[in-house]
């Protein structure tokens, strides 16, 4: 298995620990005083999401994860999963629910999303960080609501995602979502 | 991160280099330029040097700090003396870290150590204003910012407390002992939390951490007259009363060596020219270097050496 000394490893990285795939987010060389050098790093868990600190004398070598992305687009969604097809080989792949997790709710047909794949084997789903879609359901924004101080209501999207969009905001209009946070960011004309 | 206007910075710097030049020009302390690749290496078991090649064949090393070669100088009778100097050390690239950067460094003949701490933070001063000072022991610092008194514990309750307050560690610590444990509590508990509002002079280290310091008896603890000195969790520098006993010079690199194959390394060859030195006579003085980039980013509130500095190393 490749790996990579302490000293090269990047934020954005893919490494393996204990058989589970982490993406780097900070790697930290501290060295106090005439001491030893360590590396404090920072990983998330490239399913769970779940962050790890981990302590690495520096120079040791960690795993690198054999971890590959690569854009596809979602033709349809079936019981079992989504059927997502490479736009340049035209191949198509399933990918199960549970692999989609949560990403689920900003599936819409006929848009680009980031696969990623690990051993070979797709494991996640990555949505585009901004989405424009349709509110499929609101309820309509009473005007002296903002006086009261709420300015926010609920909304679900075509996608099946619920956020909260300004109470000016009607049904069958289209908004810019950002999809890492869930927060509504404009309207779409 | 703020943005920083780096030819303004680097003016600022030129301005920093002279000040600093006139900081010891008043105190009659003479400017040195002491060879940077040298023969002999300095050798830590925590510090790796770069080498060079010399007509590809002759390996000789890029010296990690003038220190060697100035106090050869003051074997010989120079008297008080500064240098500032590109130093190098293998793999020590952070935010924080360079492998080439600038060191400030210089000697006192016949001062205390105390006498060459208010030196130095005035030297800090100078960069960062006068922001007030506070010193504690090793010792003292453990205790309040970490709940220990390390002279009571042994590798067992310092791993426990390591393992009890949930810091991170590297699987082979435990085997590489008591300093390597007291090194990761320093660099994960202690050091975070040093001067933030204030230069925290942290002094006395356990004398198995000496380096190049004398060592002495001090409330019942053997300590080493060291002292490195902290502003906003940040290592500003490092100084000794030094050691003047070629012998015991000697003792410890060879044990620096020891340290450095059980970690791993190579052994590296000793500077004979400064051990010479020593036998003739290194006159009792106290020494110090602090680090030039460092004091350059805290005064232009940078996140990283790299934005005070012309190009760092990824750049250069």
């Amino acid at each position: 298995m490749a790996q990579a000394s302490t000293n090269e490893i990047k934020p954005g990285m893919k490494v393996e620990i204990e058989g589970s795939p982490y993406t780097i987010i900070i790697n930290e060389f501290v060295k106090p005083g005439k001491g030893q050098a360590i590396n404090r790093i920072k990983m998330k868990h490239l399913l769970s999401g779940r962050v790890l600190e981990r302590t690495y004398k520096s120079g040791d070598k960690i795993d690198l994860a054999d971890v590959s992305e690569s854009q596809m687009r979602l033709l349809y969604k079936e019981s079992e999963g989504y059927v997502f097809m490479d736009e340049k080989t035209f191949e198509q792949l399933v990918i199960s629910n549970e692999s989609v997790g949560e990403t689920g709710q900003w599936m819409l047909d006929d848009h680009l999303y980031e696969i990623i794949f690990y051993n070979g084997e797709p494991v996640n789903v990555e949505a585009p960080t901004f989405m424009e879609m349709k509110i499929i359901e609101t309820s309509p924004g009473a005007r002296g609501d903002t006086a009261s101080g709420r300015v926010m209501k609920p909304a679900v999207l075509e996608s099946g995602a619920k956020i909260q969009v300004p109470i000016f905001i009607e049904q069958d209009e289209k908004i810019k979502v950002d999809t890492r946070t869930g927060e509504y960011v404009s309207r779409v004309n | 991160m703020t943005h920083l206007d780096k030819l303004q910075c680097l003016k600022d710097r030129a301005h920093m280099l002279k000040q600093a030049r006139s900081f010891f020009d008043s105190l009659q302390v003479l400017e040195v330029d002491c060879p940077i690749i040298t023969i002999g290496a300095p050798v830590d078991a925590h510090i790796d040097l770069i080498s060079v090649n010399y007509q590809n064949h002759e390996k000789r090393y890029m010296h990690s700090s003038p220190e060697y070669g100035m106090k050869r100088l003051i074997a010989e009778g120079m008297g008080d003396i500064y240098q500032l100097s590109h130093v190098f050390r293998d793999g020590e690239y952070g935010t924080k870290h360079n492998p080439e950067f600038t060191m400030a460094e210089w000697y006192r003949l016949g001062f205390t150590l105390q006498q060459l701490i208010q030196e130095t933070v005035e030297f800090i001063q100078l960069f960062l204003g006068q922001i007030p000072s506070r010193l504690l022991s090793y010792r003292q610092a453990l205790m309040h910012y970490a709940g220990i008194d390390y002279t009571q514990m042994d590798v067992d309750g310092l791993f426990y407390y390591i393992q009890t307050h949930s810091i991170p560690f590297y699987p082979s610590i435990k085997e590489e002992g008591k300093d390597a444990l007291l090194n990761l509590i320093l660099g994960t508990v202690v050091e975070p939390q040093l001067g933030q509002d204030e230069l925290f002079i942290l002094a006395y280290y356990p004398a198995s951490q000496a380096a190049l310091a004398k060592k002495r008896w001090h409330d019942n603890e053997e300590v080493a007259e060291r002292f490195e000195i902290y502003y906003q969790g940040i290592e500003l520098a490092n100084g000794y009363h030094e050691l003047t006993n070629s012998q015991e010079q000697r003792q410890r690199f060879l044990e620096a060596n020891v340290l450095r194959q059980a970690l791993g390394k190579h052994s590296l060859p000793l500077d004979e020219f400064f051990l010479n030195a020593l036998q003739k006579g290194l006159p009792d003085c106290c020494g110090v270097a602090v680090g030039f980039d460092r004091l350059m980013m805290l005064r232009h509130q940078a996140t990283s050496l790299a934005q005070v500095i012309a190009w760092d190393w990824s750049q250069a």
